[in-house]
């Protein structure tokens, strides 16, 4: 009896992972704000941009052959019969954010995307409260449905991985319940090429060697396909297998963080504009750390482009910084890795985490001491004349003035 | 009435009456449910996985829910049926795209169910078709009703309604016509629920659906509420004497799902109830 309770004990609670999709997030929500876009094909791009790409379309335009990134002037060729509207990236955010707060009222762990209609929630161990996870995932369908005027794909799975797999099953519209202990048959039949995180070479690695089916790649050994895939084989043996440990990403959501974002008014290619904006965000975000004693750790930032695709990355430093020409530094250090594409940029987002208290360290040489001093009284300065006469008052040289 | 026999399925009852004799299956609405591990039906830390085999343990009859959440699919179905207790037969809820949310593309609909529930055919009891409150007897419903029973055709099939307009004598002929088991269903009294007559339209088949009588909790709009009921021993002792008796003297057959689900009462409540008319027999 003993021996069962320990039993009991550890064995792990089924997960439970909700993945919600709203297929053509940008299409669904100008539809769901203007009833007159709802039928015929629908295409969603910069209209007054110079060269205007396709940032999202409809199913019945995807169908004509239309695709993000297209250039408009070839996708209004292939659609004759499409609509074509601006985005409206601030009317998308605040549809995320609803949608966000929507599956608050089921869990507080979930992972949403930037303003792209994909949402995992973590529903494990919310039966007593909620019901079972079914039910919970068609009542949240059924909130945003009435609510938001929006029809999202739900699916439920016992993990993030195949719950995704299940979207791309059903999309545009439909649900996808993989029960646990399903999870290798669902995946088995089904293309590779659906399975997330696939980096591209090794997209065209299960191309070239005519591995057709997800259970053909199940077949294999980890050792086997360590002989192609390197350090990847084991993450692979997995996926092929359902098998996803991975929690949800939730960054962290209820730790601080501080950020900044621009929306640029015309699209741009031209980096020293972007470099400008990037060090007004900088200069922002140290403002605020200053004036509540913080300091930053990490800085992430994220370029989306007018194709509706974004990059991301990341960069810390052991000690946290409120400084600015130091915060300056490591966003344009990110702004340069980020800049790979020859796309215009849309906006950008730099993100300041890893908060804690600023303390000042005292240092046991005088010439540094003495120059910490000299730029604590300068941003100090800095920081009086923003609070007195605002942010455009006095800037650094490259800044961008709004 | 005969006695249990020691080979006969769990949790059925053969009641012989004057003109022959009615099997009786007992069951839950739904089976995968793990608060039935946390309130001791399923022992602790039992997996979902091993949740229809343990269920098979007690009973013979089961109706599947999840078949409303989403469509039939055929493959997993399969696979579930050769895990599942040889004994065990089925009840299965018509998807909601059918019932609750329909739309104009229903008929593919209904064929992708059709699909999707065959490998349970040998073991189907019944498919459940059930009808929002919503949908009362208007000329559109009455129509798509009708319609919806001939893309049905072939298949055992059970009606609940949850509007009263459609208990009238014209609705019952039509359903003895078609053999269609208008679902008898024990629920709090609502103004406009369909109420509990005892009814029996399929002379193979009665069914039946036991939701609690947790009057605030079905007005609450919480699943959670509207299921958490425990029925008491008197109240299933007089619900058999005064509607399970008269109508399995109309049928040769009837099933009895509850669904009172929240903190594992139905399954409860269900073995509770196939032992009441047991010794109602002695």
């Amino acid at each position: 009896m003993a021996d069962m309770e320990v039993q009991d004990a550890i064995t792990p609670m089924e997960r439970a992972i909700i993945h919600i999709n709203v297929a053509d997030f940008a299409v669904a929500v100008e539809r769901a704000t203007d009833a007159t876009l709802r039928r015929g094909p629908l295409i969603v791009a910069p209209l007054a941009a110079a060269r205007p790409l396709v940032f999202d379309m409809s199913e019945e335009a995807y169908g004509d052959g239309v695709r993000k990134g297209m250039a408009l002037s070839r996708a209004t060729r292939m659609c004759r019969a499409a609509r074509v509207v601006a985005p409206r990236f601030a009317q998308y955010q605040r549809a995320m954010a609803a949608l966000v707060n929507e599956s608050r009222h089921f869990t507080p762990t979930l992972e949403a995307g930037m303003a792209d209609g994909h949402l995992f929630l973590d529903v494990t161990g919310t039966h007593r409260l909620f019901g079972a996870a079914p039910e919970v995932s068609w009542r949240l369908a059924k909130e945003v449905r009435n609510t938001l005027n929006i029809r999202p794909i739900w699916t439920l799975a016992s993990n993030k991985l195949v719950a995704k797999v299940a979207s791309r099953l059903v999309k545009p519209v439909g649900e996808y319940i993989v029960a646990e202990g399903e999870e290798e048959h669902f995946l088995a039949p089904l293309s590779p090429l659906l399975l997330p995180g696939l980096r591209a070479d090794e997209r065209r690695c299960l191309i070239d060697l005519h591995i057709d089916t997800i259970g053909a790649l199940a077949l294999f050994s980890p050792a086997q396909l360590g002989a192609v895939f390197g350090s990847r084989a084991s993450r692979l043996h997995d996926l092929s297998r359902g098998i996803d440990q991975q929690p949800l990403s939730t960054g962290d959501k209820r730790a601080p963080a501080m950020s900044r974002e621009h929306e640029f008014a015309d699209d741009t290619d031209d980096y020293r504009q972007v470099a400008g904006v990037i060090t007004t965000l900088a200069a922002a975000i140290g403002n605020r750390l200053r004036a509540d004693r913080l300091a930053g750790r990490r800085l992430t930032l994220t370029l989306r482009f007018t194709d509706g695709t974004a990059v991301t990355r990341q960069l810390s430093r052991k000690r946290g910084s409120a400084v600015d020409h130091e915060l300056r530094d490591m966003a344009q250090t990110l702004l340069k890795r980020c800049w790979q594409r020859r796309i215009r940029v849309r906006g950008c987002r730099l993100r300041c985490d890893r908060l804690h208290r600023h303390v000042v360290q005292l240092s046991l040489f005088t010439e540094p001491a003495r120059a910490a001093g000299k730029t604590s009284r300068l941003l100090a300065a800095l920081d009086a004349v923003h609070a007195a006469h605002g942010a455009d008052a006095i800037r650094y040289g490259g800044q961008h003035t709004a | 009435m005969s006695a249990p026999g020691i080979n006969e399925p769990p949790a059925t009852v053969t009641l012989a009456h004057a003109g022959g004799s009615c099997h009786l299956l007992f069951g839950t609405c739904g089976y995968s449910y793990l608060e039935w591990a946390d309130s001791g039906f399923y022992p602790a830390g039992t997996k979902t996985q091993a949740m229809l085999s343990t269920y098979g343990r007690s009973f013979s009859a089961v109706e599947l829910n999840y078949t409303w959440y989403q469509m039939a699919r055929a493959e997993p179905l399969r696979r579930m049926m050769e895990k599942a207790p040889a004994h065990l037969q089925f009840g299965a809820k018509l998807t909601r795209t059918l019932t609750h949310e329909r739309d104009d593309n229903w008929r593919r609909e209904l064929h992708a169910y059709r699909d999707g529930i065959e490998p349970l055919r040998h073991r189907l009891l019944a498919i459940l078709v059930q009808l929002p409150p919503g949908f009362d007897r208007t000329i559109t419903h009455r129509r798509y009703l009708a319609e919806l029973l001939d893309g049905l055709a072939g298949l055992p099939v059970a009606v609940e309604f949850r509007h009263r307009s459609w208990a009238i004598d014209k609705v019952f002929a039509e359903f003895e016509h078609r053999r269609v088991s208008l679902v008898m269903v024990d629920a709090p009294e609502l103004p406009d629920l369909f109420p509990p007559l005892g009814v029996v339209t399929n002379p193979e088949l009665f069914y039946v659906r036991l939701h609690g009588r947790n009057l605030a909790g079905w007005r609450s709009g919480s699943m959670q509420k509207k299921f958490d009921y425990d029925y008491r021993a008197a109240e299933l002792r007089q619900w058999c004497d005064t509607m399970l008796a008269p109508m399995a003297r109309q049928a040769s057959r009837g099933i009895i799902f509850f669904n009172n689900h929240v903190r594992a009462q139905a399954p409860r409540n269900a073995l509770m109830l196939a032992e009441i008319v047991r010794e109602s027999m002695a």
